[in-house]
Formats: structure tokens, sequence, C-alpha cells
């Protein structure tokens, strides 16, 4: 840890990014969960909560780019282009990089078939959806396993921060599963809902 | 295509006569009478027995010569349809979609009332140009129909006429149940509910078995057309939007009508907002209420121009029927418009798509001056609400808040803040289901903050236009609430 210097900009860069990714992608799987239960944020009508998972998804999509590309322009470690997205093709700590890339596979999946998903069935985006619940614990390994600063003091912090909110999160999603309202009823259930608070104003 | 049909079909085995014959003038779907049903003797009389004009795929051409569109409300191209249907093999099932879970229409009902021949006609043409053999009828739950339906059907497989074999499927009586992925649902076996598909290519009812909708009534004008050909087809219409077709319409006086119109009539003949008689179609079919109930004896009732509006608060356009204030046009997926604008447009969609409405299924809702548009909106929109089929959290969730908005609106002394967040909430949830249920619903309430502008205004005030607090718009009372109302 000396400073930030021309030649440690580079991995600097790639290290923080990569926090902030985690931290973005924790985001989009907690809203994930809330848009596949109907869950509400205050302030927000819970069709908006869909939006924000989005754009948060893409939002992650974008420094995970940044954290990605950092890593193979720098110079002190040589990650390639290859290494990135193969899994274990990494020289440098060839596993947690591995993991890393699988994550990011995932994760290229997911956008990409959400882009596309009016073009296909919902079944099989469903399906494909599903599988970010294997990148995000990836993702929260590959930190672990790469980097010495997520072994202690604050980031170490935000990882378990990020670990017991998602756990709390599946744990919720779980319990309102065994409580759904069958579909027939669900507009009738809202309206019952919005009119109770008044026209729902806000 | 040609080869793809390796057997002739017997449907096509008369081919081209060497004179086509005159076509029927105006109505040609209903009968002149409005009344009497047609029986097979009678339509065969009339109409001589099933033609398919070129034969073989010679009623593709004619069809697109035509320039048939789809008459269920997206307008699409049959022609395009057909060829699509032709191309597939094994051959689809074609379905006649006559489900109209849309209230304030009732033309398709009729239609199959009084002219069910020239519907099966148009499903035996159908099957035959797209090489099927299999074909269904999808109606609503009503008994009557039902056995006039299935005596029909059975008379003409006695008679030997048609090919193809025709069950009948009933309906769910729900808004969603004739869209079209709900009807290849329903026809699977599963709930009458919307699903995502894919965007090209016919809809599914299982894996290598695709299904070719079509609405009854293009079914009906295609069975003309196989008879008496493309170029008197186009006799009728504008250059753009050929035809005629079956428009369901509400008086401001509280009668409904249902009437073929050449597509291009002006909206201010139909409703009377022209200072002449109204119902400017061919007059051919006039019912209200129960399915068949004939009410051709209002036609008699055409005085000349209404009375003038006496305290009447809106502005309305005086019209045969009483003053109008706003027309709806298209449907509860269609939009509202200022009488006066309505007044000036054609029935088609060369003139209607730039002020947001379409032609649509055509429904055509002329309200009174003495009513509230935003009541009846607000009725309307909690309707649309209850019927989204609860599987996109926009539907479910959105629409069920902008009617809650939406009555707020309706009701004395609205939150000035309630119209943002209407257009807010209204912006988020187009585009955002499996099907266009909340697109089309936030289209009719958009167009009602517009229309319905000044009348908002009234109501922060606490006052009202609306004198008279009857519903004018059709809405059903029941509102279901289980699974099995989808099936």
């Amino acid at each position: 840890m000396t400073g930030i210097t021309s030649s440690t900009a580079l991995w600097y860069a790639s290290r923080a990014t990569g926090v902030v990714t985690l931290l973005l992608l924790t985001a989009v799987v907690l809203l994930g969960i809330l848009v596949n239960r109907q869950g509400r944020l205050p302030g927000l009508p819970g069709f908006a909560v869909t939006g924000l998972h989005r754009n948060v998804s893409l939002l992650a999509v974008a420094f995970l780019a940044i954290h990605v590309v950092t890593a193979i322009a720098d110079p002190y470690v040589t990650i390639g282009l290859a290494a990135a997205v193969l899994p274990f093709a990494s020289a440098y700590k060839p596993i947690w990089l591995g993991l890393g890339a699988i994550s990011l596979d995932l994760v290229a999946a997911l956008i990409l078939t959400s882009l596309a998903r009016a073009r296909m069935s919902r079944r099989a985006w469903r399906a494909i959806h599903w599988l970010g619940y294997a990148a995000w614990p990836l993702a929260v390994v590959h930190s672990i396993g790469s980097s010495a600063d997520a072994r202690s003091g604050l980031v170490l912090g935000v990882l378990v921060a990020c670990v017991l909110a998602t756990v709390a999160a599946l744990a919720w999603r779980l319990s309102q599963a065994a409580r759904e309202i069958p579909r027939a009823g669900r507009a009738a259930a809202a309206l019952n809902r919005m009119s109770a608070r008044k026209a729902g104003l806000r | 295509m040609t080869d793809s049909l390796t057997l002739p079909h017997p449907a096509m085995a008369s081919g081209v006569p060497s004179s086509v014959p005159p076509g029927p003038g105006l109505p040609r779907l209903l009968p002149d009478a409005g009344t009497v049903p047609v029986d097979l003797r009678a339509h065969l009389a009339t109409h001589g027995p099933l033609r398919a004009a070129g034969g073989g795929d010679g009623l593709l051409r004619e069809v697109a010569a035509a320039g048939l569109t789809g008459r269920g409300g997206a307008a699409f191209p049959v022609a395009r349809k057909l060829a699509t249907a032709a191309e597939v093999r094994p051959a689809p099932v074609v379905a006649g979609n006559g489900a109209e879970g849309e209230p304030a229409s009732s033309k398709d009902r009729s239609l199959l009332w009084l002219s069910p021949h020239l519907v099966l006609d148009g499903l035996q043409l159908a099957a035959g140009a797209v090489g099927s053999r299999s074909a269904v009828l999808y109606v609503p739950r009503n008994e009557r129909l039902h056995i006039r339906l299935a005596g029909a059907i059975a008379e003409r497989a006695a008679a030997g006429m048609d090919a193809a074999s025709v069950e009948l499927v009933t309906a769910p009586d729900r808004f969603l149940a004739g869209e079209e992925s709900a009807l290849v649902s329903r026809l699977a076996g599963r709930p009458a509910l919307p699903a995502y598909r894919p965007v090209r290519g016919l809809p599914r009812l299982a894996p290598g078995r695709a299904a070719l909708v079509q609405n009854v009534e293009t079914l009906a004008h295609l069975a003309l057309i196989g008879r008496y050909g493309a170029a008197w087809f186009r006799e009728a219409g504008t250059e753009a939007e050929p035809g005629t077709m079956l428009a369901t319409l509400h008086l401001a006086d509280g009668r409904t009508s249902v009437t073929e119109v050449p597509l291009g009539t002006s909206l201010a003949g139909l409703l009377g907002l022209d200072g002449g008689p109204g119902l400017a179609g061919t007059g051919a079919a006039v019912t209200e209420g129960p399915l068949g109930t004939s009410l051709a004896g209002l036609l008699g009732l055409d005085g000349g121009p209404g009375p003038a509006e006496a305290g009447a608060a809106g502005p309305g356009v005086p019209s045969a029927f009483g003053p109008v204030q706003a027309v709806l046009v298209g449907g509860y997926h269609g939009a509202w418009l200022p009488a006066a604008a309505a007044a000036a447009l054609p029935l088609a969609n060369a003139a209607l798509r730039p002020l947001g409405a379409a032609v649509g299924a055509g429904v055509l809702a002329a309200l009174p001056a003495d009513r509230c548009g935003l009541a009846e909106t607000a009725r309307v929109a909690r309707y649309l609400a209850l019927e989204s089929a609860g599987q996109c959290g926009p539907c479910f969730n959105g629409l069920p808040r902008i009617a809650a908005a939406m009555a707020h609106l309706a009701g004395p002394r609205p939150d000035p803040r309630a119209r943002a967040d209407l257009e807010r909430w209204a912006g988020l949830v187009t585009g955002r289901g499996a099907c266009h249920h909340p697109d089309g619903s936030v289209r009719f309430i958009r167009s009602a903050l517009r229309v319905f502008a000044a009348e908002t205004g009234l109501h922060e005030q606490g006052r009202c236009s609306g004198t008279d607090p009857r519903p004018f718009l059709p809405v059903p009372a029941t509102s279901p609430a289980t699974e099995e109302d989808w099936s």
C-alpha cells in the first residue's frame, strides 16, 4: 500500500472497481429478489423496482467492464484477454481468477438474454436468469480469493455485509413464495390495496 | 407455395368461374333485413357454393390484391398471414376467432348469429389455402349461439360441403380471452391466458403444431372475396383501406347498434354528428341487449338533428341522438377524441392514427354531453385492471394503481398532483406486458386525460359537468377471481 503512482493506478482502479462491482451486483440480486416477489421500496411504485433492477444491473456491467479492462491492462501481473473470459486460463491465481471469469460469463449471459428478452421464450429467459444465483456467489469467492484486501479491514466488512444482506433476502424470498397470491386474484388484490390507501397517491 | 398444396383441396375444386358474378351490394356480411339469421339454403341461394377465386394459391393472390386486413383490431394484412401459414408443415390448425372479449363490441357475435355460413365458408377457404383439414371456431360462452353454430356445422358436414373438420371451442368470458396467444393456449387445453411468444411466425399449440388465427369477420370477408374477387371487394372503402367493416355504435341516446360500413365513412355520419340521421352505414343490422335481439325498428327513429343541448355543461356537438361531448374510437384499448374533432374524421386508420386512435375492431361510442368523461373512464379503467391476467408485474400492479388514481380524479377535489402521477405511471407500464393489455389500457386512459382536461380542472374546483349519473359505457358487473374463470 504505497500510494497511487502512474505505475500503480491501474492496479488500484481494478481493485476499487472490483469492490464497487460486487456492491452493485449485490444490489442487483437484492432488487431481483424484490422484483420476483413483487416487493416494494419506500417511495417507489411496485413496478418501478423492475426499472431500478435493470438500470443497476447495467451500471454493474459498466463497472465490471472497467474492472476487467484495467486488470488486463495493468502491467504488474499478466492477465490476458483470454484469461478474463476463459475459466482457469490464467497463469496468475488460476483458481480465483477462473471463478471470476465464470462469473463474468454468467453475467454476460444474463445481460444479453435480458436485452433480447422480447425475442425469446419466457421459459428460456427465466431458466437463464436463474444463473444469477450462481454468478453472485462466484463473484464473492473470486473477491476473497484473489485479493488480500478482502480478508481484513473495510473491504472485509463490505463483503460480510453483502453476504448477510443476500442471505437475509433469500430467506425472505422463500418465506414469501410460501404465501403467493394466485395470478387470477393478483389485480384484484392490488386494487383492494390501492383503494384501502385512498387512491394510492404517492 | 403451389407445390405445398399436394392434394387438390375440395374447397378449391370448383376453381375460378368463367365470369365472376356480380357481387352483392351493401350490406355484404349481414342480411338485408338485419333480423333474420341466414340459414344454409338462403345462404346458398344468395351466394352459391363456396368458391376460391383462382383456385390453389390464386386465392392468396386475390386476397393480396383485395388488400383485406384483419378485422379483429390489429388490421394485419391477411394475405401475409396466409402466405406464412401456407409454408408451415405440418399444416396449421385454422382458428376462427369470435371470442370478442371487448364488452363494448358485439359485431362478431352478431355476425356469427346472423351469417354463420359466411364465417364457416371463410374458415374452409383459409384451411384450403394453407392445406389444413383441421379448423376450430372459437366463440363466446352462449348456449343459443352454440346450438345454432353446432347445427350449422353439422348441416354442412351432412351435405359433404366441408373438407376441414370444424370444432366449436368456447371462450371464457374474459377481456383477454380473444388475444391470439390466449386463444392458442385455450386450444392446447390450457387456461386462455396470453403468453410470451416469438415475434416471428405463427403461434404454436405444441411443438410442430401451429395455429392460423383469423377474426370471424375477416373470414366472412374472405368467403366473399373467394366468390366475387378483389376488384369487387375494393368497390367499397378507400384505396389504402379497402372493403367494409362491422362497427358497434354506442349512440348518445344510449342505444347500441351493429352496422356494416365501408372504411372511410365519416364518423359524423355514423354517429349523427353532422345534422344527418346517423347510422350512415348500410343500416344492415341493429342489435341491442341479448344476442340476436333485433332492434331493426330503431332504424326508423332517425328523425334528423337531435334536440339542442339544454343545461348540458359540456361544449357538446349536437347529434341526431342528443348532444355529444367526446367519441371513443376503437373500444377500451382505443382512444377518446373530442366530438368536434371526431366529427371531421373518417373511419380509417390513415386519418385516425396521427391522432393516436385506430379503427380497431370498430367500436364507436358517442359520449353524451351530460355524462362525466372521467367517471366513465374510471369505471372502464377499473374493469381493465381487474381483467389483467395477473402474469406480468407492470400490468397487475400498475393498472390497479392507475385505475385507483383515475377513480380519485373522477371524484370531488382530486389532488392536483394526481394527473402528473397518472402520466408517469402510464409511461412505466407501457410496453412491459407479455401481451398489449397494459399498452392498450394506458392508451385509453391517457386519451381521457387529454380530452377531459377541462373536466379535471372542474373536479379540482369541486365541480363536475356530468348531470346524469347513469353509466354509459358497458362494463360487465362481475369480476372473476379464480383460475377456472380463464378456462
